[in-house]
């Protein structure tokens, strides 16, 4: 799978989160957005829901069971949630491993 | 009561569990049971699943291959499945122990968990757990059991935060002795205990399946919106 592919996929689902969100809520979303952290864009509550709609959508579309908060996404130096990008690069390095 | 709700129980095929399918398919609700074994129970609006519930890859797979593509929702959860051996701790064979934490414990989270990701969805949800009365009065014997039941409790207190967003409620059940398999399996001389203890309650009975289901019906019902993270105890127990 191509990494724009999933890129489109993972901003689909910001962009599905940000719908919940009320008008003074919504934000933009773009490829640095903030996802983890004191500067994050969202809390974690709505991290934890992002983690498992993305996960569940790899499921239910192409039968992939992806676990994006097991241990190798966790102890990581850099985390994967830090930005739209850089949860892109670690769904990409899952999917392809 | 219940039309175009689907509710999900643990431990359906007997007991306590038995009865609510049955309560809840009165009521008109489209009802998921699952237990370990199967289930004598058929109706048009009941589904059955054998699934150990010790085994939280097993809970994860049948939410995932089944629950997820047929019912796209679940509007209740009721986690009744519980094993029990009374037992003095020093002589607790380890895997009755571990049982007990598995499926007393541990399933309740994935249960829960993963039918949260389903409520989330329709913006609203009822995860009942079924306690026990072992919680309070702490009998001799029932030391991992009553340990199990407490756990849920706060696990339950502790999901009703994270969960609040979703409109999805958690409350704990705690019902006092009932007759059921359960019960029968203690010896004489626990049953006595047991007995002497309900002879001390405030109201000195055992509980009564009706018991149950009032206090079911109260907390899954869409008025109870407002009412979450709560342990009721039957029997005037505290």
């Amino acid at each position: 799978m191509e990494r724009t592919e999933i890129l489109k996929i993972v901003k689909e689902q910001v962009e599905l989160l940000r719908d919940t969100f009320s008008e003074d809520e919504k934000f933009v979303v773009e490829d640095e957005m903030v996802l983890f952290g004191s500067n994050s864009t969202i809390d974690s509550l709505s991290l934890v829901s992002l983690i498992v709609d993305t996960e569940s959508y790899f499921f239910d579309e192409y039968g992939l069971e992806i676990s994006l908060t097991d241990d190798n996404a966790m102890t990581r130096s850099v985390s994967p949630f830090n930005t739209i990008s850089t949860l892109t690069d670690y769904i990409f390095e899952v999917v392809n491993t | 009561m219940y039309k175009n709700k689907v509710v999900f129980i643990t431990g359906a095929s007997r007991g306590v569990g038995l009865s609510l399918v049955k309560h809840f398919i009165e009521n008109k609700a489209c009802v998921i049971g699952v237990s370990k074994s199967e289930s004598t129970f058929a109706n048009s609006n009941y589904s059955h699943f054998s699934v150990d519930l010790a085994d939280p890859e097993a809970i994860s797979k049948l939410f995932k291959k089944e629950i997820h593509k047929k019912y796209k929702k679940i509007d209740i959860v009721i986690n009744n499945a519980a094993v029990l051996t009374s037992q003095y701790s020093m002589v607790l064979p380890i895997k009755n122990a571990t049982d007990m934490v598995n499926v007393n414990l541990l399933a309740v989270f994935f249960v829960s968990r993963e039918a949260v990701k389903l409520m989330r969805n329709n913006d609203q949800g009822r995860i009942i757990n079924i306690g026990s009365m072992a919680v309070s009065l702490e009998p001799i014997g029932d030391a991992l059991y009553a340990a199990t039941k407490a756990a849920i409790n706060t696990l339950a207190n502790v999901m009703a935060k994270e969960f609040s967003n979703y409109n999805v409620t958690c409350n704990t059940l705690s019902i006092s002795a009932i007759d059921t398999d359960m019960l029968f399996q203690h010896s004489d001389s626990a049953k006595l205990k047991i007995d002497e203890i309900i002879s001390n309650l405030p109201v000195p009975r055992k509980a009564l399946i009706d018991d149950v289901l009032n206090v079911i019906d109260f907390y899954a019902s869409d008025r109870s919106s407002y009412i979450t993270a709560q342990t009721i105890y039957l029997g005037g127990v505290n």
